[in-house]
């Protein structure tokens, strides 16, 4: 007994699986369904729970086992590292299997003891959904995912068709915990591929000294995927199971950056998806995507729409509903035997934005607080401030307030959204104040329904150029048909920001400045010129044609300067304005091969969907929409 | 070969407009030593041709050999070097270039290049002119920087090189420059002038002129000669022998613009408005300056337009056309001023017509 124990703490620390230990250094972390079913429990999820002091209470089964580690003196290194080890990696089956017994019997126990003393469990662990039905994400997309890989699993390996499923959605939207429950459900198992752990430089020394070679994150996913290519999962571990019902997991994507490795890793991925004969499950974590403009995301996109393209099923999960997440931390109050107020769930699910993961850490971290006493009456200055004022823009702040939760951040489309529908109050537009001055008629506005814009824009994190530029593009799509005169404030005001915008090498200091006074004017002046802004309900909101014009404007520029080296006849240089506005319309009479190139080139090419998709809706606070 | 570059005089005796100016510019050179100099004047009036044939009248058929080549220069500025790549035309004693199309970086092109032609001052073997000479093109659209260091490196370097500055708009030089140059205003050509200038190539390539044509090409050229003379190309390829009736084909942009205005006029709304803005992108995407559009928008809309307006609307083109020159996107000066029009044009619709 003991001795089998000893030798589960050094698979804990030491991965020491033959198949996996050489160079290449992959982890499989094998797991599957968890825990309730013993006989098939094979996913450890070792917490930091089995490191707790235990408590009397508990098992005796842990009382005993600890005491036996405690025997072999490695109770005080180990048990920090389990803290940080959260699934358990494997040894040979015999060991695994009596291990998990074990634990298998310990734990029913432990989880029914788990009062305020199991709180050091970590609660998204403790409640990664065990089956379908508690799995938050949406049922339909958990059915999708589901009848897929039934249909894998009925067809078996041998066909023709792609063998990748590809889910993609934010961070904590429950994509593994999707893929683990249909995995149960479906009795298949799990192998995960996990992303090495950085090589920290004082280990890259040390490696280097004793002559084992650098090789990047990039390089062990390939050679992984070269194996899995190559033989299949051939592990230990594998000689029961047949093949189809294991399903490869790779979840967390090796981070590439430029060109080159974006290429490489592309290519990998491609040929895994030409090969693989196991049901694989490819996660792609979308990181706020609507924002960026950069190149990273782009990448992304491109990759995800390649693969796609190359036959890998795609599913996008949404962010959870509020109502869900509800459910969910209701779910975990109830088996924690905890009491916390209904307004108070309510409140972490909203604040959380869809991210379930982060939810229940936010409440595991407000049920840790050492006085319940205490953090009710913080809830309860909490929850009655919201029924003195109900406005929505009261509750963000209180979020901020808030010790936990997730910052209160807006899309920019959500902030967008906000100043283009220009929702002001109704009704009397005389305020009370008195020490307000009287301005004209034609210069006083309704009090807006939002925040200040400046905070709003800070809560979106919007850059002054990009906003403009997005304003500047879609804010005629909201002026009143009749209202030119308003057209013109707004592009007046547009204007001004442009100017702001101009860097100028003397203000280096002033640039910051001057950027949130650009993206002030631009914004307050689109709320200010659009005085009877259209009441129309769903707007999509387009990226600006600006960029793309500007960059084939650059393209045709250096096409007719290019061109004018070409042509050595003409002995001086003529601008490109010269070139453009006479030669060029010239040359095209004179049937010269030059109009054949002279249409505007569409090289550059947009994505247009990662716009289209992106709409406002008019009610953009009320995200409380159940069915998608 | 175009005729434009086929029939540019060679010589500052050949020159057919301007020959007083030619004439001045001869005796400069060959009586002493020459200044700097600052050609200015509209676009075809004939800069080009006077400092080609000038060059060439300094430094003899030398000048003539020239070579065309993409040219990189890498500039160290304070803590990061920068690479810029220009087009440059030079000869043994000269090197044109267009400092602005370097953008932004202009002044550095400017430092570097000045300097670098300093370095290698050529040797003077006939005891003839010991400098070189650097023509710089579009100086009016220079930044103010690049306009600055300018300044500086002329006074620098004066002693080994000469500048040949050329530009469309004095007013757009600033004063330290222009003061420390000679000012050549080249005037557009006259319609008589031109048509003098159209007549000759004709003879040259033995065709048939009816009379009042090159009349008609003249007068449609807005006084510049080389439109004048593409112009009469074209019409030669579309049909020759000439009728006088025949019809001169428009500039296809110039055609553009005036939809644009008459698109204007038709409606005001903020509809129309994202319309225009499609158009003037469909224009500026091929290249075609801001400025010019905005010029040319104001001449189509105050060709229809009520005199009373006339003043206003070209207060707030000049208006738009100052900020286009401060601003870094040209589209929302271009929208602004449209929107501005249009606001306008439509109060005075409904003042007029109720």
């Amino acid at each position: 007994m003991g001795k089998g124990k000893r030798s589960s703490t050094i698979v804990i620390s030491s991965s020491d699986d033959d198949e996996v230990k050489d160079k290449t250094s992959v982890r499989l972390s094998k797991s599957a369904p968890p825990r309730k079913n013993p006989k098939r429990a094979k996913k450890l999820t070792v917490s930091s729970s089995y490191s707790s002091p235990f408590q009397n209470s508990s098992a005796i089964d842990f009382d005993e086992w600890r005491q036996s580690a405690v025997a072999t003196g490695a109770v005080g290194s180990l048990t920090g590292q389990w803290e940080h080890e959260v699934a358990v990696k494997f040894l040979h089956d015999d060991i695994v299997n009596q291990i998990c017994e074990e634990f298998d019997q310990g734990f029913p126990q432990f989880k029914v003891t788990s009062d305020s003393s199991g709180n050091k469990d970590m609660w998204v662990e403790k409640y990664t959904p065990s089956c379908l039905g508690d799995v938050a994400v949406h049922k339909k997309k958990v059915e999708e995912v589901k009848s897929w890989f039934e249909e894998k699993l009925k067809s078996n390996a041998d066909n023709s068709f792609s063998n990748v499923i590809l889910i993609s959605g934010q961070a904590g939207v429950g994509k593994s915990a999707t893929i683990y429950a249909v995995a149960c459900h479906l009795g298949m198992e799990v192998y995960e591929w996990r992303t090495p752990t950085p090589t920290i430089w004082q280990e890259h020394v040390h490696n280097s000294n004793s002559g084992i070679q650098y090789m990047s994150k990039l390089d062990e996913f390939e050679s992984f995927v070269e194996r899995i290519r190559k033989y299949g999962l051939v592990s230990a571990s594998l000689t029961r199971v047949s093949p189809a019902s294991v399903v490869l997991l790779i979840d967390d994507l090796p981070m590439v950056n430029g060109k080159v490795s974006y290429g490489r890793l592309q290519r990998c991925l491609y040929l895994l998806l030409q090969s693989v004969r196991l049901p694989t499950a490819i996660l792609i974590n979308d990181y706020g995507r609507s924002e960026s403009a950069e190149q990273h995301s782009r990448y992304w996109e491109e990759l995800q729409s390649s693969l796609q393209n190359a036959g890998a099923y795609k599913v996008t999960f949404n962010p959870i509903t509020a109502n869900s997440i509800k459910r969910a931390l209701t779910r975990i109050c109830r088996l924690e035997r905890l009491k916390v107020n209904d307004e108070y769930i309510d409140f972490i699910a909203k604040s959380s934005e869809g991210d379930i993961r982060s939810a229940i850490t936010s409440l595991q971290y407000f049920s840790l607080k050492p006085h319940p006493l205490d953090t009710l009456s913080v809830l309860n200055s909490v929850s009655t401030y919201p029924e003195e004022k109900q406005t929505e823009t009261n509750r963000l702040d209180d979020r901020v307030l808030l010790p936990f939760g997730k910052d209160a951040t807006l899309s920019l489309f959500h902030a967008l959204g906000k100043f283009l529908h220009n929702k002001r109050e109704t009704g009397s537009t005389v305020p009370s104040d008195t020490d307000v001055i009287l301005l004209k008629e034609k210069f006083s506005r309704c009090p807006i329904k939002m925040d200040d814009p400046e905070l709003v824009l800070c809560q979106a994190h919007g850059q002054a150029r990009l906003v403009t530029d997005f304003l500047h593009e879609n804010v005629l799509d909201f002026v009143n048909e009749e209202a030119i005169e308003d057209a013109w404030v707004v592009g007046a005001y547009l204007s001004d920001t442009d100017l702001l915008l101009t860097p100028s090498s003397k203000t280096w200091e002033a640039e910051n400045v001057l950027q949130s006074a650009a993206a002030s004017v631009a914004v307050r002046g689109v709320l200010f010129g659009n005085t009877s802004p259209l009441s129309s309900r769903w707007h999509a909101i387009r990226r600006p044609v600006l960029w793309q014009i500007d960059q084939s404007l650059k393209h045709n520029k250096n096409q007719i300067l290019s061109r004018r080296l070409d042509d050595t006849t003409s002995a001086s240089l003529y601008s490109h304005s010269t070139l453009a506005t006479e030669f060029n319309p010239a040359l095209k009479w004179l049937g010269h091969r030059v109009a054949a190139d002279h249409q505007a080139p569409d090289e550059v090419s947009f994505d247009e969907d990662d716009c289209d998709g992106m709409s406002v809706d008019d009610e953009v606070d009320d995200d409380e929409i159940e069915e998608w | 070969m175009l005729w434009v570059d086929k029939y540019r005089p060679k010589t500052l005796d050949k020159v057919l407009v301007h020959e007083d100016i030619a004439q001045n510019l001869k005796k400069l050179v060959t009586e002493q030593d020459c200044p700097h100099l600052l050609f200015y004047g509209p676009s075809g009036s004939g800069k080009k041709t006077l400092i080609m044939a000038l060059l060439r009248q300094i430094f003899g058929p030398g000048a003539d050999k020239v070579k065309v080549e993409n040219k990189a220069w890498r500039v160290d500025a304070g803590s990061r070097a920068i690479d810029v790549e220009l087009t440059t035309v030079s000869s043994t004693h000269h090197v044109e270039l267009n400092p602005s199309d370097a953008g932004f970086q202009d002044r550095y092109v400017v430092q570097e290049i000045i300097k670098e032609m300093a370095k290698n001052r050529p040797i003077d073997v006939k005891g003839r002119k010991g400098f070189k000479v650097l023509v710089l093109n579009e100086v009016d659209k220079l930044s103010r920087e690049a306009q600055h260091s300018l300044r500086r490196t002329m006074e620098k370097y004066s002693a080994s090189c000469r500048l040949i500055l050329c530009c469309n708009s004095s007013s757009k030089v600033s004063e330290a420059i222009r003061s420390r140059c000679l000012n050549m205003r080249i005037n557009a050509p006259t319609e008589g002038e031109i048509m003098k200038v159209l007549e000759f190539i004709g003879k040259k390539e033995s065709l048939q002129l009816p009379p009042g044509f090159a009349d008609r090409i003249a007068h449609q050229s807005n006084r510049s000669l080389r439109r004048a003379i593409l112009l009469f190309e074209t019409c030669r390829v579309q049909q020759y022998p000439f009728t006088s009736n025949q019809a001169i084909p428009p500039m296809d942009w110039e055609e553009y613009v005036s939809e644009i205005a008459s698109s204007i006029f038709k409606e005001q709304s903020p509809k129309r408005l994202f319309e225009v803005r499609g158009k003037l992108y469909e224009l500026l995407v091929n290249c075609i300056p801001p400025e010019i559009i905005l010029k040319r928008l104001l001449y189509e809309l105050l060709k229809k337009l009520d005199s009373e307006l006339k003043h206003e609307i070209s207060h707030w083109a000049a208006y738009y056309e100052h900020r286009l020159r401060l601003g870094q996107k040209a589209i929302f000066h271009l929208e602004a001023f449209v929107a501005k029009f249009m606001s306008i044009y439509k109060g005075f619709l409904i003042e007029t017509f109720g």
